[in-house]
């Protein structure tokens, strides 16, 4: 393996264009990743006709190293102004946000780039040790119940967070996923809830509803502030996360990286379910989960690590069975087309330089994230000087750029606002959004996986239990259910 | 379910080539005068799909291959969601002036079919050009041990009681969900129909062993062919194409329905100026032709049949196709609109 990766480092540095194309990845994927509605994917659908002029490696390790960089990008503009950059930063501003209010954007941000860069790295390093069996393993292991589970597991959990009480928390979960019912079901394809509006067929989009409920609800509240005279500008910090710090999370990082590792696996799934499940994870095993959702350095350590653990997980399935997780991997299949290569079993043995160039090219991103990462991170904490009155509509305007540019639909602009009034009020009820949020997006894929599982097991639910990662992963949601509710029955008696 | 009648000639005019050629590109005019200097900058081709399936593929082929031949840029504007519904949407509303273009598959005409206030393709709108039109197989696994063939594969799921599996996309009245409704009646089994809308989990439920087999069309599942994890077992047109001489066709199985096609193509508003629309039809149907779009079309297997129609070949394949629809549809005790 060492001498592969040697190999394809030296394919990869050993050449001037080859270099230029790493670098203009690198920091295009983090541009466009910063920017709401503009993301990694936008950015790789200009660059698909333009590969067909590159080499093959060049064209795939060109979409590789922007799907890395592009997971991160998304991280900064979630911590210091509430817009995730893409959705599966949005579990990034649970806590991000609420870091950069308390001053320590400098801490978050540290974390942010840093643990972007482990979890990538590690992951990276997986992908090149054992690309094949674990592919193998995970189709053959996880199909739609244990996808199901592994939802219902992270939605258990989501109603633990940020909300001032578990029956309002699990409120929340209950109307993120009303909200995902929107749409043409998964399945059958029958449009609900979409008032005879063709637009509303295809659901609520996630950015949107993301941009609505974090950005212009918080805009919303600061502006309240604002006015009453209660608004306190966020102190700018640059001050780095300890070594100390970061090593007390030590067990946060492994426990995010083998989960974005695992949700990256499943083809189809990808780094969204992975930072939402790792940030579930850590307020499940935390002592102290009522500080999540407040600015808990954990948070950001979790979803963070995992998205991008999520990168070299998703080329897993993807190389190596032909099988891509997701939208930005789809397209890497088209780049591989054009120059008549197909992902899968075959590429291994008739493109193995391909396949080095690639892996290295993934693991050095990664390490630029870190690099990159800490030499922006102290010119973007400036932006944090600019005072709110000129800030909030800056941050309106790229909000609903983003909403709109997305799909190119007005109603996406609505949903921004309306998630945006809905999110400040509830936020004032002591309503969680980051349990609204989690159950729109785990509602989608739940339903999907549900609906899929109950015909492939006959609508026999039973038949769930059969399936041993199923059965656990249920049982082990139970089991937290049945703590919550017993936590809060006595909590409630407690104060009565 | 009853056969399903007057369409026969469908097939025959596939195979035929409908109106315009069987297998082989003619090429058009090598240049069209621009009327009125139409178009003075770059069209916009609304793309009811995301960028990387099927209808994303070839929207960026036809793209570039007009881009070649005209030297007008084709911004794509992807508006997935809603089986198509929100694209074509978004099409109808778009200024009918020729600088809008639409990508859309076969799903428009079902679409049509059950509910006919939605727009009809070959009358609300003009086809410029269909340049991909496929057949459905049933795949299995090439290590598979429990069947090999259609007729084992046939006995073995009898035996399960209707246990068996199969992934699929089978949304309510779409092309794969009618198709196994025939397949099914035809061949007296019960199996169940998984429905996966994207295409990786629907590959990985078969390479896993998480269904039993899998309907799809060959290119979309080509990789999987030529790597050997794949086998067709039936194919669904009245004839052996060449490239799969060694699969039976449904009807050599004993199944008699005609069967339903995808197709994928290109389109401009019905109420366009007309001598724009002459100008697109030459770009679009002369795009079909250039080397880069036949290569496209060819990775795909889409020269396996004759994927080219015209627009009156298109209108031709568009009004069959909807007339097919409709019968299949009240006969399943739809409510056709």
């Amino acid at each position: 393996m060492i001498e592969n990766f040697l190999a394809g480092s030296a394919a990869l540095f050993g050449d001037p264009f080859t270099i230029g194309i790493f670098v203009f990845g690198v920091v295009g994927g983090m541009l466009f990743g910063a920017i709401p509605g503009v993301s990694m994917l936008t950015l790789a659908a200009i660059l698909l006709p333009f590969t067909a002029g590159l080499e093959p490696a060049q064209g795939v390790m060109l979409f590789a190293v922007i799907y890395c960089t592009g997971t991160y990008g998304g991280a900064i503009t979630a911590i210091l102004f509430n817009i995730p950059g893409s959705a599966e930063n949005a579990p990034t501003a649970f806590d991000g946000y609420p870091m950069t209010q308390k001053g320590q954007s400098g801490k978050a941000v540290g974390a942010a780039v840093l643990c972007s860069a482990i979890g990538g790295i590690a992951s990276a390093l997986v992908m090149m040790a054992a690309t094949e069996p674990l592919a193998n393993w995970a189709i053959r292991n996880i199909g739609p119940p244990e996808i199901f589970a592994l939802v219902f597991f992270g939605l258990v959990v989501a109603s633990s967070v940020g909300a001032r009480t578990i029956w309002k928390g699990w409120m929340s979960v209950l109307i993120g996923l009303l909200i995902a019912t929107i749409g043409q079901d998964p399945v059958g394809g029958i449009n609900r809830y979409n008032f005879g509006m063709t637009d509303l067929a295809a659901g609520i989009a996630f950015i949107p509803a993301i941009l609505g409920f974090f950005a212009v609800s918080e805009i919303f509240v600061q502006a309240e502030k604002k006015a009453s005279g209660k608004y306190q500008a966020p102190k700018v910090s640059m001050t780095f996360p300890s070594f100390i710090e970061l090593w007390m999370h030590k067990i946060a990082v492994l426990r995010s990286i083998l989960v974005g590792f695992f949700c990256g696996i499943l083809p189809g799934i990808g780094a969204t379910l992975a930072a939402f499940m790792s940030y579930g994870e850590a307020v499940r095993w935390s002592k102290n989960r009522e500080e999540f959702g407040k600015g808990k350095l954990e948070g950001v350590i979790s979803a963070e690590t995992a998205n991008n653990a999520a990168t070299g997980a998703a080329m897993i399935p993807l190389l190596a069975l032909g099988l891509p997780g997701g939208a930005l991997t789809a397209m890497m299949v088209a780049v591989f087309q054009m120059h008549d290569l197909q992902p899968g079993p075959l590429v291994f043995m008739l493109s193995p330089d391909l396949i080095w160039i690639v892996f290295a090219a993934m693991f050095y991103a990664n390490l630029s994230i870190l690099i990159i990462g800490v030499l922006e991170t102290k010119t973007i904490l400036n932006l944090l000087k600019i005072p709110f009155q000129f800030l909030a509509p800056l941050i309106l305007m790229l909000a609903t750029t983003g909403a709109y540019i997305g799909r190119g639909l007005v109603l996406d602009v609505m949903v921004m606002f309306l998630a945006g009034i809905i999110g400040y009020l509830l936020r004032r009820s002591g309503f969680s959004i980051p349990a609204i949020v989690l159950g729109l997006i785990l509602g989608k894929i739940g339903e999907q996986n549900f609906a899929q599982g109950m015909q492939m097991v006959h609508y026999d639910l039973g038949t769930y239990f059969s399936r041993p990662i199923c059965a656990i992963l249920i049982a082990a949601g139970v089991i937290t259910l049945a703590s919550n509710m017993y936590r809060a029955f006595t909590s409630t008696k407690t104060s009565a | 379910m009853k056969k399903i009648i007057g369409t026969a000639a469908l097939c025959a005019a596939v195979l035929a080539g409908g109106s315009a050629f069987a297998f082989e590109c003619k090429r058009g005019e090598a240049s069209f005068d621009k009327p009125g200097g139409f178009p003075e900058r770059a069209l916009t081709m609304i793309v009811p799909y995301g960028p990387a399936g099927g209808s994303g593929q070839v929207a960026a082929a036809m793209a570039e291959a007009v881009t070649e031949l005209t030297g007008i840029p084709i911004n794509r504007d992807h508006k997935p969601g809603g089986s198509g519904t929100v694209g074509m949407t978004a099409y109808m509303a778009a200024p009918a002036d020729g600088y809008n273009v639409l990508e859309h598959i076969d799903d428009a005409s079902s679409a049509h079919a059950l509910d006919s206030s939605l727009p009809n393709p070959a009358e609300d709108l003009i086809p410029l050009v269909v340049s991909q039109v496929t057949f459905s197989q049933v795949y299995i696994r090439t290590n598979e041990t429990r069947f090999s063939d259609w007729p084992s594969f046939v006995e073995w799921v009898k035996a399960q009681n209707g246990k068996a599996t199969i992934a699929n996309v089978s949304k309510e009245g779409s092309m794969e969900r009618v198709t196994m409704g025939f397949i099914t009646d035809a061949s007296g089994m019960q199996i169940q129909q998984i429905s996966f809308d994207k295409g990786a989990p629907r590959y990985g439920a078969l390479l896993g062993g998480q269904v039993d087999a899998l309907f799809e069309q060959p290119g979309d599942v080509r990789n999987f062919l030529d790597a050997g994890q794949f086998k067709p077992i039936l194919t669904i047109f009245d004839e052996r194409p060449g490239a799969f001489a060694d699969t039976p066709t449904h009807r050599e199985m004993g199944m008699d329905f005609d069967p339903l096609l995808r197709f994928r193509g290109f389109y401009v508003h019905a109420d366009a100026p007309a001598d724009r629309v002459e100008w697109l039809k030459w770009a679009f149907q002369r795009g079909y032709c250039e080397d880069s779009y036949q290569a496209f079309n060819d990775s795909k297997f889409m020269t396996v049949i004759d994927s080219y129609r015209d627009t009156d070949g298109a209108k031709d394949l568009i009004a069959r196709s909807i007339d097919q629809y409709r019968e299949v549809y009240k006969a399943m005790g739809l409510d056709v609109k």
